[in-house]
Parts: C-alpha cells; sequence; structure tokens
C-alpha cells in the first residue's frame, strides 16, 4: 500500500473514532443512570424505559461498526411476547440487555481512550512536523529530540524528520488497528457473533449453495439425458419401424434404416457415457481417486508431475468426485489457457480434510469469473457445495496454483 | 394430409418427415422454434400440426404455449402435440381448448406407425388422441373407478384416449357390441350422460377423470 493510501485509511480510522465519542460519551453517562438501571430490576415497571436508550445507544454503534465491517452486527433482541408483564421479565432476562450493558461499561472507556490515543499520537505527528517553524524562537537547547537538544537548523530539521516519520509510522499503525479493536468489541458484544452463530450462517450459506448446485446439476443431466439419450433412442424406434414397412417392398432402402438405427444407437451410448461420467466417474468407482487423477494426467499435452499419498483412505463418494472434478477442470484450464511446460497435481490427507492442489508454470491471470468460460466459478461452485474452501492464486505471467480443501467428514 | 411440423431436433424432424412421407402425407413446412408456430400455422392452415413441447428460445414449453395462442386464432385447428414425457396438467391445459382436433402423445408412439397413423388421422378428423400414459395417471388418481369391473377399466381407458368404439373392439378382441354395453355401464356408474359422439364423450370422461 503506499503512502497516500495509507494516510488516507488512517485518517478515515481517526475519524471513525472520533465519531465513536457520540456513543462513547453517552456511555459514560450511563454509568450514572447504571444505578439506576440495577434499581429499577426491583422495580421493574421502569425497566422498558431504561433499556429504551440503551439499546439506541446500542444500535447507533452497530450502525457505526456495521459501515466498517461490512457485514451486519445482529441484534441479540428476542422478538417480546405476551402481556406487559411478561415482556418485561423478557427484558430483563434477556441476555441481549446484560450484553449491552456490559458494552456500555467498556465503550465509556475503551471508546474515549482509544480517540485521544490516536489523536494525541496525530497531534504529536503535526507538532514535530512544524518545529523547523518555531524552535530557533525558543532559547538554544530548550527543544530536545530523541535525548538531544537542538541547537543547530541541520539539527532541527534531521531530527525532527526522523521523529516525524517515527510517529507517522505509529499513527499509520495505530489508528486502523484501534478501529479493528472498536469494531471487534461492537461485534462481539453487541452482536449475535459467537462460534458456533458465525458457523451457523456459513452453514446457512453453504446448505443453500449445495442446494442450488444440486439443482443445477440435476438440470443438467436432464437436459442432457432429454435432448440426447432420450430423443436419440426416439429417431432409433422411428428408423427401425420405418424399416420394418419397408422391409418386404424395398429391402434396399429397409436396410439403409436399420444401418441409420446403429449409427444412432452408437452416437447415444457415447453420449450417455459422457452423461455417466458428468455423475459419477466410474473410473472413481474403478480405480479409486487416485488411479483416476493418473488417468486424467496420463495423455496430456503437458506433463504433468503426480504427487498423490498411498493410502487405503478412501473420502466420502461425492468429495472423490468433487476432487476429481477439480482435477479434471484445473488441467483443461492448463492445457486450454496456461501456456505451461509443466504442471503438477498433490493430493494430501491432513487430518479429517482432503487438499487438492494443482500448479502450473503458464501465463496466469485465471479467474473464478463465471463469464471467462474457465470453468473455475464451477469448481468453486461444487467445493462450496461439500462446505470445502478454494484458493485461486494467479498472478499475470507467473503460473496459476488452485488450491481446494475439502472436509472429509468424521 | 398437408402438415406441419414443429421439432428441434434434427434426428427427431428427419424421422418425422420420413415417417409421415412413407404413409402419404405431405409436409407443407417445418419450423424448428416455439415463435415460428403461430404465423406458419396461420399461412399454411394444416389438416394437422405435429408439434414439440419443449422447443427454443426457452426450452420449456414453448410448443405447447405456440398450440394454445393457435387455437384462439383458428378454433378447431387440429393439433397433435408430441412429447418426450406426459405431463397431466399439459394435457389438462390441451383440451381446456376442447377435446376435438387435439392429441397428445409421447414421442415414444410413433415408432409405431399404425398406432401414430390412426391417431393422426383421428386429429386430423376432429377427434382426440391422448396418450395411454396420461389416461394410466388419471385414472391412478381416482377411487370410486373401484365400481366398475376391470374390463370397464380397460374400455374407459381407451374411451379416455379418443378412440372409437370399432377400435376399443379390436384392441380388446371383443365385439362391438359388447364395447356399446361396457359403456353403456360405465358412463351409468359414473353418472355421466350416455352419449355416441368421440369428443363429446372423451370430453366427458376426461372432465370426471380430471374433477
Amino acid at each position: 500500500m503506499d503512502l497516500k493510501a495509507r494516510a488516507h485509511r488512517s485518517l478515515r480510522s481517526a475519524r471513525y473514532l472520533l465519531g465513536g465519542l457520540t456513543t462513547a460519551l453517552p456511555s459514560l453517562a450511563g454509568y450514572v443512570l447504571l444505578p439506576i438501571l440495577c434499581f429499577s430490576l426491583i422495580v421493574a415497571p421502569v425497566l422498558p424505559w431504561a433499556v429504551r436508550p440503551l439499546r439506541a445507544l446500542a444500535d447507533a454503534e452497530r450502525r457505526r461498526a456495521e459501515r466498517v465491517l461490512g457485514r451486519p452486527v445482529r441484534r441479540p433482541y428476542p422478538t417480546p411476547e405476551g402481556n406487559a408483564y411478561r415482556r418485561t421479565l423478557q427484558l430483563l432476562r434477556s441476555p441481549g440487555t446484560r450484553k449491552d450493558m456490559a458494552w456500555m461499561l467498556v465503550h465509556g472507556i475503551v471508546g474515549l481512550v482509544l480517540p485521544v490515543l490516536v489523536l494525541g499520537v496525530l497531534l504529536s505527528l503535526l507538532l514535530t512536523i512544524s518545529i523547523p517553524l518555531w524552535w530557533w524562537t525558543l532559547p538554544g537547547g530548550t527543544l530536545t529530540l530523541l535525548a538531544a537538544p537542538l541547537t543547530t537548523w541541520m539539527q532541527a530539521i534531521v531530527l525532527s524528520a526522523v521523529c516525524a516519520w517515527l510517529l507517522a509510522a505509529l499513527f499509520f499503525w495505530l489508528a486502523p488497528a484501534t478501529v479493528r479493536l472498536e469494531t471487534r468489541i461492537a461485534e462481539i458484544m453487541l452482536g449475535t457473533w459467537t462460534g458456533a452463530g458465525r458457523r451457523i450462517e456459513e452453514l446457512t450459506a453453504s446448505r443453500a449453495g449445495a442446494l442450488q448446485a444440486h439443482e443445477a446439476e440435476l438440470r443438467r443431466i436432464e437436459r442432457d439425458l432429454h435432448d440426447g439419450t432420450q430423443a436419440q433412442l426416439v429417431a432409433v424406434a422411428m428408423r427401425l419401424a420405418l424399416a420394418d414397412r419397408r422391409f418386404d417392398k424395398d429391402p434396399q432402402s429397409s436396410r439403409k434404416m436399420v444401418l441409420d438405427a446403429k449409427t444412432t444407437v452408437d452416437e447415444a451410448l457415447v453420449q450417455l457415457r459422457t452423461v455417466i461420467r458428468g455423475i459419477h466417474p466410474p473410473i472413481l468407482s474403478d480405480r479409486g481417486l487416485n488411479g483416476a487423477i493418473r488417468s486424467l494426467a496420463a495423455g496430456r499435452p503437458i506433463p504433468t508431475a503426480l504427487d498423490l499419498p498411498e493410502t487405503d483412505h478412501r473420502p466420502p463418494a461425492a468429495v472423490e468426485a468433487a476432487a476429481y472434478f477439480v482435477v479434471a477442470e484445473a488441467l483443461t484450464n492448463i492445457a486450454r489457457h496456461s501456456d505451461a511446460s509443466r504442471a503438477q497435481v498433490s493430493l494430501r490427507y491432513d487430518g479429517p480434510t482432503l487438499c487438492v492442489t494443482v500448479r502450473d508454470d503458464g501465463c496466469g491471470g485465471a479467474t473464478p469469473d463465471s463469464t471467462s468460460g474457465s470453468g473455475l466459478a464451477g469448481v468453486r461452485r461444487r467445493v462450496a457445495a461439500l462446505d470445502g474452501t478454494t484458493r485461486i492464486d494467479s498472478p499475470v505471467g507467473s503460473g496459476t496454483t488452485i488450491e481446494v480443501v475439502l472436509p472429509c467428514g468424521s | 394430409m398437408r402438415i406441419v411440423i414443429a421439432e428441434d431436433n434434427v434426428l427427431l424432424r428427419e424421422g418425422l418427415i420420413l415417417l409421415l412421407e412413407e404413409v402419404g402425407h405431405e409436409i407443407v413446412a417445418v419450423v424448428g422454434s416455439g415463435p415460428e408456430i403461430v404465423p406458419t400455422l396461420l399461412e399454411h392452415r394444416p389438416d394437422v400440426a405435429v408439434l414439440d413441447v419443449r422447443l427454443p428460445p426457452g426450452f420449456r414449453d414453448e410448443g405447447l404455449r405456440a398450440a394454445i395462442e393457435t387455437r384462439k386464432l383458428v378454433p378447431g385447428q387440429p393439433l397433435l402435440v408430441l412429447s418426450q414425457y406426459v405431463e397431466e396438467s399439459y394435457a389438462a391445459e390441451l383440451l381446456g381448448l376442447g377435446a376435438s382436433g387435439i392429441g397428445y402423445l409421447l414421442k415414444d408412439r410413433v415408432g409405431h406407425i399404425e398406432e401414430f397413423q390412426d391417431a393422426l388421422e383421428r386429429v386430423a378428423a376432429g377427434g382426440t388422441a391422448l396418450d395411454p400414459e396420461v389416461v394410466s395417471q388419471l385414472m391412478s388418481r381416482r377411487d370410486p373407478l373401484d365400481a366398475l369391473s376391470p374390463r370397464e377399466r380397460e374400455v374407459l381407458g381407451l374411451m379416455a384416449q379418443g378412440l372409437d368404439n370399432p377400435t376399443i373392439a379390436t384392441t380388446l378382441f371383443i365385439t362391438e357390441r359388447s364395447v356399446s354395453k361396457h359403456i353403456g355401464s360405465i358412463l351409468a356408474k359414473l353418472n355421466l350422460p350416455p352419449s355416441d359422439s368421440g369428443s363429446r364423450r372423451v370430453r366427458a370422461v376426461l372432465a370426471y377423470l380430471n374433477a
């Protein structure tokens, strides 16, 4: 990142932290209100009015954090139900209320200290930069920088430059880091964020993806069978019917019909094989993943090195099929687009996961863009459908590495 | 007969042309996509049109929709819709246009030239040709058919396909007289009005099955 972008980001961070004062100061005021809140646990009817401003404050902080995080900070409040008494009781018991209070206590201090700290560094930086403008107005040697009293212009300029550089580095690091801290506090203390919560969201997304991928697969298979095999068989039936009809009158043309039918049957068989391979490559059933990958690599125009672990361990069929699909797509891409001279495929079982890496020394620049026709978007979808991850590293001019990690279940 | 064909699959198109010409029909036009159907039929006014259900550009039910559109513009235009799969609801949509001059068959039937020829002529003459598969789908949904004897259920199925009494008689190896008797008994048991005319009878039976 260049200096300008860094400075820009740090200043934006400082602005965010300053904005945090709008929630930090009321939080501090909340310290005074907290005893009232606690008291109102006994005087329950007051609680709804006491909780409302707290929630408003927490909401304001959530919105601020969301803008920076780029993802929602979900309100952990259950929808209130029942009569007034039950709703009050729910408010009282809601972990959201307790979490909001805890956040208020933390934010009242952190939200004040952090901006002051960052602002302090920024002001020191500005002050240091301006030293050459005014140091001479002070009596010689009064001002000390880095343990050296300033006595000459040379010293003033060099030392202030060094100090400014140090302070700038500190500011550039500190400002974004404190913003990260503050938004993280907001996310954890104000959101429904928990390890399990996030996992559920990821699972929901990948499950939806899996269903979508599954549906697309089924539609593709249906189309292939409907337009291919089934149509071919109907055509064969028509020709055989014609052949039968002409058999006595015109054996010559009857024979031609039979031959036509036979050609169509052959084509139908080829087509059917393609469809079957698309569903589950038979070679996987016959020879396992290693054998299937060996046969993929054999006869490639680009020499392909294989690093396959010798193991009796067999991952679930869906994982094997996906791994095979990844390697097949990647090798096809390499042959078509990469202009590579060498390729490498490696498999690694790492605990409960299967890691597939395909590397080449070609021109790079591969994108998982669905419009690029590289099939990488398909790879990503199929892998995500199994809750796996895909990493594509393809800088222009220096080869492509595709790394896929697939969980194999327990 | 003068026939228009709508079929996008080259193999099937050629097969259909060969087959229909073989049995002495004249193919006046062949189209390969849904939007071409209506204008072509308006231009040629064939004795019957043979339409595939799934056609470009959308590969959904373009053929079926063109059939419905055509019948609105040219009431009574005989249409035989062919498909690689049958759907009760498609049959219902087609028959909603009135059962006369409507056919809906699996493509597989084309391989049985005589039956296909028969269905084609029936549709062209204003009759009905409904695939046995659709009929059995419809019949499997109706429990009260228990009231019918197995033979009567057979006759009902053939009736629903649009066959006339002589054809039903030949198919089941029985006399036309006993076919008439069975039909009378079926219509009575199902509380349908007695009727001899083909398409009105089919409509009544299908309406009953579809209810």
